[in-house]
């Protein structure tokens, strides 16, 4: 239990004489009367949300702020929106997530998988009739993942101008070390003739090269004999 | 190295930070959900973030809708289970929003 525990770090406190219980159930220690809300407990959801007789329930939403700030973005700027109206869609959200994880989670079980992963969602969220979330859905996870391959994929830079004045020099410098260091500036993108930047699929403009990546084997010494 | 707007790109305000809900609360309901819950990745949860964006931003319009009919222009919890009521896809709802007359009542399940 110490490790369901664990996972709640900041929404939950341990309960006076409940380190033996689940943290889904309400035990008879924590009853509205005999719970303290805000004096042992500093819970900053405690004094703040009336939805309380146990401050685990907390765990069940999504904040509230982030909903009520969600909502607003669609309402006109003169509209009002009521707490019991946040706290609602804030419920509905989560069942919402219940929901749609539920029929992921089937599908991950009867294809014997153990992961839920972004395209079950995606496909859940379909079946249950939410087809037009999908798009932007797509959209946005493709733009996630392109970031974070691109995070994995960013080496030590040098400067671009650095690197397109590097291929004008001659040659002749090679002379003395037939053999390039494998990290010289001369590297094998600089020599083989390609534009310095390729646009491509990344929708943010990128400062490096991205040719500039590429450290594969490289025929660097073939180029360098070519020329004696 | 990214830009600095990278991310908030990716968001329909922009104003906040890369992902407007918070991954480790969306992962936290979405293990409650059944026991059969085990692995999620990491995916998921940044699916979801969007997903209930949307979600949120439907209910928010339909339950507005509701508010205008009453002339008002404060919306209400009683606006939210109506455009439940009037939403076929919303209909996994409807129990939730006609059994909580009161926040502090009994938790379900």
């Amino acid at each position: 239990m110490k490790r369901d525990r664990d996972d709640f770090e900041d929404d939950e406190k341990p309960q006076i004489g409940s380190s033996s219980r689940t943290p889904y159930t309400i035990s008879p220690d924590t009853t509205t009367s005999s719970y303290p809300k805000s004096t042992t407990n500093q819970n900053p959801y405690a004094s703040k949300n009336n939805n309380n007789n146990n401050n685990k329930e907390q765990d069940r939403f999504l904040p509230i702020a982030n909903v009520g700030r969600i909502m607003k973005k669609v309402i006109p700027g003169n509209g009002k929106i009521s707490k019991d109206a946040k706290e609602t869609v804030q419920e509905c959200v989560s069942e919402f997530i219940s929901f749609v994880t539920g029929e992921a989670s089937d599908k991950c079980q009867r294809e014997k998988r153990k992961t839920i992963n972004g395209d079950d969602i995606l496909w859940a969220i379909t079946t249950l009739g939410f087809e037009d979330y999908v798009n932007p859905l797509k959209i946005y996870l493709a733009k996630y993942r392109d970031i974070e391959g691109e995070k994995l994929n960013v080496p030590k830079q040098q400067p671009m101008e650095q690197q397109q004045q590097q291929q004008q020099q001659p040659m002749h410098q090679d002379q003395n070390s037939p053999n390039l260091p494998y990290n010289s500036v001369y590297s094998a993108a600089n020599l083989i003739s390609q534009p310095p930047f390729v646009p491509g699929d990344p929708p943010f403009p990128l400062p490096f090269s991205q040719s500039s990546i590429q450290t594969g084997s490289l025929p660097q010494h073939d180029h360098v004999d070519d020329h004696w | 190295m990214r830009q600095p707007g990278a991310y908030s790109n990716l968001l329909s305000g922009g104003k906040m930070g890369p992902h407007s809900l918070p991954l480790a609360r969306i992962k936290k309901i979405m293990k409650k959900s059944g026991e059969d819950v085990k692995m999620i990745s990491g995916e998921a949860p940044i699916v979801f973030s969007k997903a209930c964006e949307l979600f949120i931003e439907e209910l928010t319009k339909r339950a507005w809708a509701m508010t205008l009919q009453r002339k008002t222009r404060t919306m209400h919890k009683e606006d939210v289970a109506a455009a439940v009521m009037e939403t076929d896809i919303f209909d996994f709802l409807v129990g939730l929003v006609s059994h909580t007359p009161n926040p502090s009542a009994t938790l379900e399940s």
